[in-house]
């Protein structure tokens, strides 16, 4: 039998699956989207993961990262729990030990990773607001009628892309509605979007920062290719997309799976293991902590928002 | 009897001591709001203009809170304290913000150095408001102000100790008013503290050290307590391991200050700005990740 590890990626848009072997080599992977329903979303996850996972392996580690890791670590019992920057981190390192700059625009949120003689030395993620991340670019693509995926094509026939608020999303959207009334042609504004996500995200996140090459891009955004080439225009920089860009975050949490084994072996099979969340507001106190309460097979396992500890 | 009510908001992290051993002293009756809780907040939230300072909208919270419950509600106007040491423009605002919303009795002292009105003549004049003579007042005045002093003494030395210890330390900068709030940085606070980080806070030091050290950030600063925070910065680089900056949203002063420190200071930095929502799920990514990086657990 072949050891083989699960790195589960569950952000606000997309969630990601990957499996590796002990080599880091990626026996299957898969990237659907979380639509609102993390835990659901896992399950479909699962499902195609299996499909492609050839009978000789056995997973002997999971590992979660992203917005919802809490609470899948918990329905998948899995041995790393861990923040997406570090899952970033270490997938990145683990093909590109050289990489200075780690670029990141993910679904809701974006992050700078700075790197030297592989250790992180500093890292800057958008505070309160998530303007210019993922979400604002598909709310748009919806509002302008075409698929996100398609973006970058549209954005690449542009040759002279409108200039487009960069600071505040409603701003940009109103400058983006604005300029679409007028009459300016589909492609032009596109590459507008694209631009000001990526002034945007060296005004925000990237501001102070000193970013110097090899610089990888990554997150579902880093697939648009109107994004990458302002990025390459503005910074100067060759940027460096990895054709699993959109997984490094699975890969890294599977890679820290690997080192975390317990020799316990994992199933893959879901459908037996009920799996259900319960909120509710606590009034014993004025704080009213929203509660929520999680139960696997009906036993609660874990209880999360209480501010007494309570719960 | 007359009963006094502070708002444990604001001036309170400054002034709160000092206010409670006078009055004590004074034989006067005072109650302070309690400890912020959800109830206060939305108290604070629903009074207030939606483009204040979530530390002002608290305060107003507070200051809903006790407006029944007590005779005079104590809001000073700290204005500057001289040399370029401006406080922040709500500091200036307060009392006229809670005279226009509250119909309510103010004990209300200023602090303006620059025209000569110190803390000495602000009690002064609440001992005099509140019926008091000058010998009590100036006897309570001494008492409040010596026991300041100690706990200020007491304070600095205590983050010198913790400097030494053998531990990841961390430094906070922020605001003591949003730093030790239940609803605003307490959270952060605990998270550290379960971490077993050691946690030297920045208003701690003795401001008369760290205020002239800002110099070595920003010669040109003029707010009072973001010049304590980087003062404090400066003095302490050489033996932090990482600085985290606590601010709520939308803090003039701080957006600043935190401009400043974050390019001046090559030492792992985490800047957090709180508003009022209420999940701690962003924070506990942003802080988990900076204390992997500080234990460089990345690597291993």
């Amino acid at each position: 039998m072949k050891d083989c590890y699960l790195g589960v990626d569950i952000g606000s848009i997309s969630t990601k699956g990957v499996i590796i072997d002990d080599e880091n080599k990626i026996i299957t992977k898969a990237y659907i989207w979380t639509e609102g329903n993390p835990t659901n979303a896992v399950r479909k996850l699962l499902d195609i993961l299996k499909k492609h996972l050839p009978k000789n392996c056995q997973i002997k580690g999971i590992g979660t990262t992203g917005s919802a890791r809490k609470l899948i670590g918990l329905m998948l019992k899995a041995s790393v729990v861990k923040n997406e920057i570090t899952a970033h981190a270490i997938g990145t390192l683990t093909f590109y030990p050289d990489v200075r700059t780690i670029l990141e625009i993910g679904g809701q949120d974006s992050k700078i990773i700075l790197i030297k003689n592989g250790i992180i030395t500093n890292y800057a993620m958008n505070t309160l607001c998530a303007a210019g991340t993922g979400s604002f670019l598909s709310s748009q693509a919806k509002r302008l009628g075409i698929k996100v995926e398609e973006f970058g094509d549209y954005a690449l026939k542009s040759k002279n892309p409108v200039k487009i608020a960069a600071r505040c999303t409603v701003f940009a959207e109103s400058d983006l509605v604005h300029k679409a009334q007028v009459g300016y042609p589909k492609e032009d504004i596109i590459a507008g979007l694209c631009k000001s996500v990526v002034l945007n995200y060296l005004n925000n996140v990237g501001k102070g920062k000193k970013i110097i090459g090899p610089v990888i891009f990554q997150g579902g955004v880093s697939k648009n290719k109107g994004v990458v080439k302002y990025f390459k225009e503005i910074l100067n920089e060759d940027i460096i997309v990895d054709e699993n860009s959109h997984l490094m975050g699975a890969i890294g949490i599977a890679v820290l799976a690997k080192k975390h084994k317990t020799g316990h072996t994992y199933s893959l099979e879901m459908k037996n293991i009920k799996f259900q969340t319960k909120a509710f507001e606590c009034h014993r106190c004025p704080n009213s902590c929203e509660l929520l309460k999680i139960y696997r097979n009906n036993e609660l396992v874990d209880s999360w928002g209480s501010k007494c500890g309570k719960y | 009897m007359n009963t006094v009510g502070i708002p444990r908001s604001l001036f309170y992290y400054y002034y709160g001591n000092i206010w409670e051993d006078f009055f004590t002293a004074l034989k006067i009756n005072y109650i302070v709001s309690p400890i912020t809780n959800k109830e206060i907040m939305d108290r604070g939230i629903k009074t207030s203009n939606s483009e204040m300072c979530l530390s002002l909208k608290n305060y107003l919270g507070h200051v809903d809170y006790l407006k029944d419950k007590c005779d005079y509600i104590l809001v000073p106007r700290i204005s500057n304290f001289k040399n370029s040491n401006q406080t922040c423009t709500n500091f200036w605002a307060a009392y006229d913000i809670v005279k226009n919303i509250f119909n309510i009795n103010i004990l209300h002292y200023n602090i303006d150095l620059e025209k000569g009105q110190t803390l000495k003549k602000g009690l002064y004049k609440i001992g005099k408001a509140l019926n008091k003579s000058s010998p009590q007042i100036k006897r309570a005045y001494k008492y409040a102000i010596i026991k300041h002093k100690k706990q200020v003494k007491k304070n600095h030395q205590i983050n010198q100790n913790k400097l030494k210890v053998k531990k990841t330390k961390i430094l906070i900068v922020g605001h003591p008013y949003n730093v030790y709030d239940e609803l605003i940085g307490k959270d952060i606070i605990k998270y550290l503290l379960k971490n077993n980080i050691e946690i030297i806070y920045s208003d701690k030091f003795d401001s008369k050290i760290t205020n002239p050290l800002s110099k070595e950030i920003s010669k040109d600063l003029y707010f009072k307590y973001s010049k304590d925070n980087l003062g404090a910065i400066a003095y302490t680089r050489k033996k932090i391991n990482g600085i985290i900056f606590i601010s709520s949203f939308p803090c003039g002063p701080d957006s600043l200050a935190n401009e400043l420190a974050m390019r001046k200071i090559k030492k792992p930095y985490l800047n957090l700005v709180i508003d009022d929502n209420s999940s701690f799920t962003g924070l506990e990514t942003r802080l988990e990740s900076f204390l992997d990086m500080l234990g460089g657990k990345l690597n291993d």
